[in-house]
């Protein structure tokens, strides 16, 4: 099967000082849709640089990287903003809730961008927070949520449009054990039930225990590729 | 989408209410200023027209060419019947023939002697009859100093300050000395029924206001006058109203050779009035193109603060997938929408002020004692129909103006430098 992401010979450097620092180095990954993987390596390692990649916020300095069939080193900007509108999903560290709009607005933009009906945007919305228990709560505002829910709100948001693939940078780091857990079960129901293909970044051995591969990052290289195969996750 | 973008402003108020206070109080300034020189400038434009030129004056065609020297004898004549023609023609007017001339006035004593004389300026105007406008034109009645209106033949009003100078009080007898309009010598005694002040050097110096049936006599001026004065209904001086009439009435004399034709000259055309005008046009542009780049300058600001405040919604927003461009655009839909609400409220504002400065006014009187100038001495502003977008599109420019600028900083600015924001 075609990989739904392909990163090829990918390096990126940024400029620093008079030189520039190379914070990925020539990396070669692929993955199939529907896997649950994770990134994982030390702080400043380039796990969010790849995933800024691999989501087109940012083109790699050299390589490719192929994300459903697009080469994001080669889209314009329109064209990158069309893939992540239609097909990404992100979760972030912090939740990053516009804080002027409810729970249902904040969940529902994603959908204002794609030209949605009312009546279908009403209908996934609601679908998406159900998907993340927060179904009684759509009118509440950000400031008004806990860490956990903030966090549920912004999965709901990357759900909601039903995207291929869901990048989440560092998604519990925020959050204590219980929540964090029960994020990453949402999440895996997710990937069982719908198919999404999810990318983490992380530290968070919460939620390594349930990946189904782990790539160690150190000093932008890939120091290893690991396939967990069937695991029960401990608690 | 604009829905949600309404939302946003209405519930932000950071983003929304310093700028809308901004452009209101720029758009109230802007309002309120051009009110208040339409005010100013009007009743300048006001007190000439009543006083000199009406809003248009008709005079002999020779008369026109030396009104300066007021040469009765170039005078108009057959006036009731010209009158008539131009109220049947023109209604939306109202005429009134007035004569203008000089002389000297001889004070008697006792014995016949002259006491004292000053050289005077005359001005014969419909006193006595019934429906008179021209009281009230004049605003003779809130002029008188001392005594009352005439209410005969052979009774005068005399300006304040020249009785004074000719050491004259009501009730005593003046002389005229001059001459009629074919040259011969004329002399006649009134009686002083009042004084007044008009605020209005030339007036005040050494005027004397009597009945124009008074002045034909003397002046052997039957059914004549210097000129004809044409005021709108509404005493509102409306410039493309009165060109027409000019042009109109002029058309049917044009050919005429005769020096005694009458000619109409409109507000504009005389004692440099239409220069006034387009002053006061050029100030108010003055005023709004520099309210406009100030008000630009400080919502510059206000939009990069803005700007910056939010670039973690931004990057959230790319993130979801929506285009630089559209952003970009969104955000000046936002300045479009907060312009809009604080001009309207800022022109509301401004339109109460000048409302307020037009109906009670500023007093300037005690300021003005010292000063000769001709003033009115109450200032007052006016509401003018160019108030309602003189504010209104400037405030709106303004704040689409600077949320681009600023908007243009964002917009260079790579994704992942923003998507950074995300990250802390
Ligand atoms: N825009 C940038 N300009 C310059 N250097 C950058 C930029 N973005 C990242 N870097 C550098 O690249 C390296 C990798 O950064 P990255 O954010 O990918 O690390 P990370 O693995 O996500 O770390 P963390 O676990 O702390 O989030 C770091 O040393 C960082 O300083
Ligand atoms: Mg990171």
């Amino acid at each position: 099967m075609e990989p739904i992401i392909k990163i090829e010979n990918v390096t990126k450097k940024f400029p620093e000082g008079e030189g520039e620092f190379v914070a990925l180095k020539n990396i070669n990954l692929e993955f199939q849709e529907g896997e649950f993987s994770g990134i994982v390596g030390p702080s400043g390692s380039g796990k969010t640089t790849l995933l800024n990649i691999i989501g087109s916020l940012d083109q790699p300095s050299s390589g490719n990287a192929w994300v459903m069939d697009k080469n994001v080193a080669e889209l314009s900007h329109k064209e990158s903003a069309q893939l992540r509108n239609l097909h990404l999903g992100f979760i972030f560290q912090v939740y990053n809730l516009l804080p002027v709009y409810t729970v249902f607005e904040n969940v529902e933009f994603a959908l204002l961008l794609q030209n949605k009906s009312k009546e279908e945007r009403r209908k996934a919305v609601m679908q998406a927070l159900e998907w993340v228990g927060l179904e009684n709560i759509p009118n509440k505002k950000p400031s008004k949520l806990s860490g956990g829910e903030g966090q549920r709100v912004a999965i709901a948001r990357a759900m909601v449009k039903e995207p291929k693939i869901v990048l989440a940078d560092e998604p519990t780091a925020n959050l204590d054990a219980t929540n964090a857990h029960a994020i990453i079960q949402t999440m895996k129901k997710l990937n069982e039930e719908l198919g999404t293909t999810f990318l983490f970044s992380t530290h968070d051995e919460k939620v390594m225990q349930y990946l189904n591969r782990i790539i160690h990052l150190k000093g932008g290289e890939v120091e290893k590729d690991e396939i967990i195969t069937a695991q029960n996750p401990k608690s | 989408m604009i829905q949600f973008i309404l939302k946003g402003i209405v519930r932000d108020k950071n983003r929304s209410l310093l700028p809308i206070i901004i452009v209101a109080l720029g758009v109230t300034l802007t309002v309120f200023l051009s009110g208040y020189l339409g005010g100013v400038f009007q009743d300048v434009i006001q007190q000439n027209a009543r006083f000199e030129t009406g809003h248009v004056k008709i005079m002999s065609k020779a008369y026109a060419q030396n009104k300066d020297q007021l040469p009765i004898d170039l005078a108009l004549l057959e006036t009731d019947k010209l009158k008539d023609e131009l109220q049947a023609e023109y209604p939306n007017m109202r005429w009134v023939q007035r004569i203008k001339f000089g002389g000297l006035l001889d004070v008697p004593d006792d014995d016949g002697n002259s006491r004292s004389q000053g050289p005077a300026a005359v001005m014969a105007v419909s006193l006595l009859s019934e429906n008179s406008q021209e009281l009230d034109r004049l605003n003779i009645r809130n002029s008188i100093i001392k005594g009352t209106i005439p209410t005969k033949n052979g009774e005068v009003l005399i300006s304040n300050d020249f009785a004074d100078k000719l050491e004259i009080d009501i009730g005593d007898e003046i002389t005229y000395v001059g001459g009629t309009m074919y040259g011969s010598m004329a002399f006649q005694n009134y009686t002083i029924s009042g004084t007044v002040k008009f605020g209005n050097i030339g007036f005040d110096r050494g005027a004397v206001i009597m009945d124009i049936s008074d002045a034909q006599q003397i002046l052997n001026m039957e059914n004549g006058a210097t000129e004809i004065l044409g005021f709108f209904n509404n005493e509102q001086y409306q410039s493309e109203s009165a060109e027409d009439i000019v042009k109109n009435f002029n058309a049917q004399y044009e050919k005429s050779g005769d020096e005694f034709a009458p000619e109409m000259q409109s507000l504009e055309d005389q004692n440099g009035l239409g220069e006034i005008l387009a002053y006061s046009n050029y100030m108010s542009q003055i005023i709004v193109t520099v309210l406009i780049l100030a008000m630009s300058v400080v919502l510059w600001n206000t939009g990069l603060l803005g700007g910056l405040r939010r670039y973690k919604e931004y990057g959230i927003r790319l993130a979801l997938g929506e285009s630089k461009g559209s952003i970009y655009r969104k955000s000046i839909i936002e300045a479009i929408l907060i312009g809009a609400i604080g001009s309207i409220i800022g022109t509301l504002f401004g339109l109460i002020a000048t409302y307020y400065m037009q109906e009670v006014g500023l007093d300037i009187s005690d300021l003005l004692n010292q000063s000769s100038m001709i003033m009115p001495s109450t200032i007052r502003a006016k509401i003018i129909p160019s108030q309602l977008y003189i504010g209104f599109i400037p405030g709106l420019v303004a704040m689409v103006l600077g949320n681009m600028l600023s908007g243009m900083g964002i917009y260079k600015r790579e994704t992942a430098h923003l998507f950074k924001e995300l990250e802390v």
